[in-house]
């Protein structure tokens, strides 16, 4: 999911930039007018937490594991906005500061998981656990479900960048410049592994962390009303 | 111990991860090339450089601009086993990997230079597809090495410091300092309770019992987490913190930096001119 430097050619990359500016803005506009001056480290909680949520090996059948975005979580727990934030943070401090490169496909990476996954998820989570109570079954098996759609949303979206880079970058004599795989190819790769594989991760992880909060403190998971108040 | 697995691998990555964290710290502390420059004029050239390396359609030049990365690792005194390692391993090589099938005819379709049998199945290798995926590879090593040559000669508050020359929103920058510090405390309280699992659990007896687990420590972090930022923020008002950062620190930029900042205008202008002109 996360995009690295070389795969998307200049114009995608600029693209995704302009289109996040705005929603980078209207984010900051957003925690600025609603998040109190003592909920700042929250921003930066929520940022660590989900740069953190990706290092923890979940268990899958067949011996092997896979790890979790968790950006459907951080907007279930921090509310759309707050989350866009977070992620995108946690996203530059990745690239930035940790060296895992990705610093010209920050905008795409932004799009795909701050933007996409986080306001995705997090409106199919509350129109569907609609006004039922906080520790209700109904909401785990929602934010699972939020999770599932949410990545593969995302992955679909992280697929058609990389399947038209053979046709807006390709050299005289057809070889491409960047991802060279095609929408045919990189659309089935993508959502293949991530429909059966990492969609179900987060899924669990995100169904699992909601189950375990109702249970020990389920305030944590209207602290979103409290942050947007 | 199959079961263990995954405790084994987060365990196995947190430990990479503040292993790594403390070499790129003794890294940025020394005398060298990198270390010396501006925080933002070199922030500022390496974005130049790997815009160059973004626009480039000349091979010759994205294998000079990686002989360049070299040069600059050996100059400011970064070991070349070192950054070898940390710039091929994990998305260079991960990147070489899904480039192979692009070499073949059914991929990229082209001049045929080999053929294969593999399993029973006749493969044609093409001149277009070795091109390609020579391109993406060289492309994406290349600018995972500019950014490792940032982050391993650059202390992170002057890097973030930096970003607010460049007019980065403060609410961004002031998360991204903060988180980082978290980050290390996430790693720390994590690697802790693995330990703690393992040392008294043993083993895990299913893959569903291990989801719980993984499930309950995130749910666990995030609780600890939560109640922690009522004290964060006191600690921060206690230190005379008013709703604005202040910046203790100024920058001072010398010739070496503009020469270096020109330099990288030049590589940049140079990519473009190939790409645009030549083309």
């Amino acid at each position: 999911m996360h995009i690295p430097d070389g795969y998307l050619g200049p114009a995608t990359s600029g693209v995704m930039y302009v289109l996040m500016l705005p929603v980078w803005i209207s984010a900051s506009k957003m925690a600025k007018k609603t998040l109190k001056a003592k909920q700042v480290p929250l921003l930066a909680i929520g940022a660590a937490f989900s740069f953190v949520i990706m290092m923890f090996n979940v268990p899958i059948p067949g011996g092997t594991t896979g790890h979790a975005v968790g950006a459907v979580l951080v907007a279930i727990l921090l509310g759309p906005w707050a989350a866009c934030i977070a992620v995108t943070v946690a996203l530059v401090v990745q690239a930035l500061l940790f060296g895992d490169g990705g610093i010209t496909a920050i905008g795409a990476n932004c799009f795909n998981m701050a933007f996409i996954e986080v306001f995705a998820g997090y409106y199919i989570y509350k129109l569907i656990s609609g006004k039922s109570a906080t520790a209700s079954g109904r909401r785990v098996i929602v934010a699972g479900i939020a999770g599932y759609i949410g990545i593969n949303i995302a992955s679909l979206s992280a697929a058609i960048m990389f399947g038209i880079q053979p046709l807006l970058h390709r050299a005289a004599d057809g070889q491409s410049l960047y991802c060279p795989y095609g929408l045919g190819v990189a659309i089935p790769a993508m959502l293949g592994e991530h429909m059966l594989v990492f969609g179900w991760v987060e899924a669990i992880v995100t169904a699992l962390v909601v189950k375990y909060l109702q249970k020990q403190d389920p305030t944590l998971l209207e602290a979103v009303e409290e942050v947007s108040r | 111990m199959k079961r263990n697995n995954f405790i084994e691998r987060s365990l196995v990555g947190t430990l990479v991860f503040l292993k790594e964290s403390v070499f790129s710290d003794d890294y940025a502390a020394r005398r060298a090339f990198l270390q010396g420059l501006d925080p933002r004029c070199k922030l500022a050239a390496i974005l130049m450089l790997l815009l160059a390396v973004m626009f480039s359609r000349n091979i010759y030049f994205l294998a000079g601009m990686y002989a360049l990365c070299l040069l600059l690792a050996v100059s400011s005194s970064i070991r070349l086993g070192f950054f070898l390692k940390r710039t091929w391993v994990f998305i260079p090589l991960f990147s070489l990997f899904i480039a192979v099938p692009a070499i073949f005819e059914v991929f990229t379709p082209g001049q045929a230079v080999a053929r294969l049998q593999l399993f029973g199945l006749s493969l044609t290798i093409t001149r277009q597809g070795l091109a390609s995926a020579g391109f993406f590879f060289i492309r994406v090593l290349t600018s995972v090495s500019l950014c490792v040559l940032l982050v391993l000669t650059t202390r992170h508050y002057a890097l973030l410091k930096a970003l607010r020359f460049f007019k980065i929103p403060q609410v961004f920058v002031m998360t991204a300092g903060m988180c980082y510090r978290y980050i290390y405390l996430f790693i720390e309280i994590i690697e802790n309770t693995y330990l703690a699992i393992k040392s008294r659990v043993g083993t895990v007896p299913s893959t569903k019992k291990g989801q719980m687990v993984v499930a309950w420590n995130i749910g666990g972090l995030w609780q600890r987490s939560y109640t922690l930022h009522n004290q964060v923020y006191s600690a921060m008002v206690s230190r005379g913190y008013t709703g604005e950062p202040r910046d203790m620190n100024e920058f001072s930029a010398a010739g070496i930096d503009f020469l270096w900042l020109g330099t990288a205008f030049l590589i940049l202008g140079l990519s473009l001119w190939q790409t645009y002109y030549l083309n």
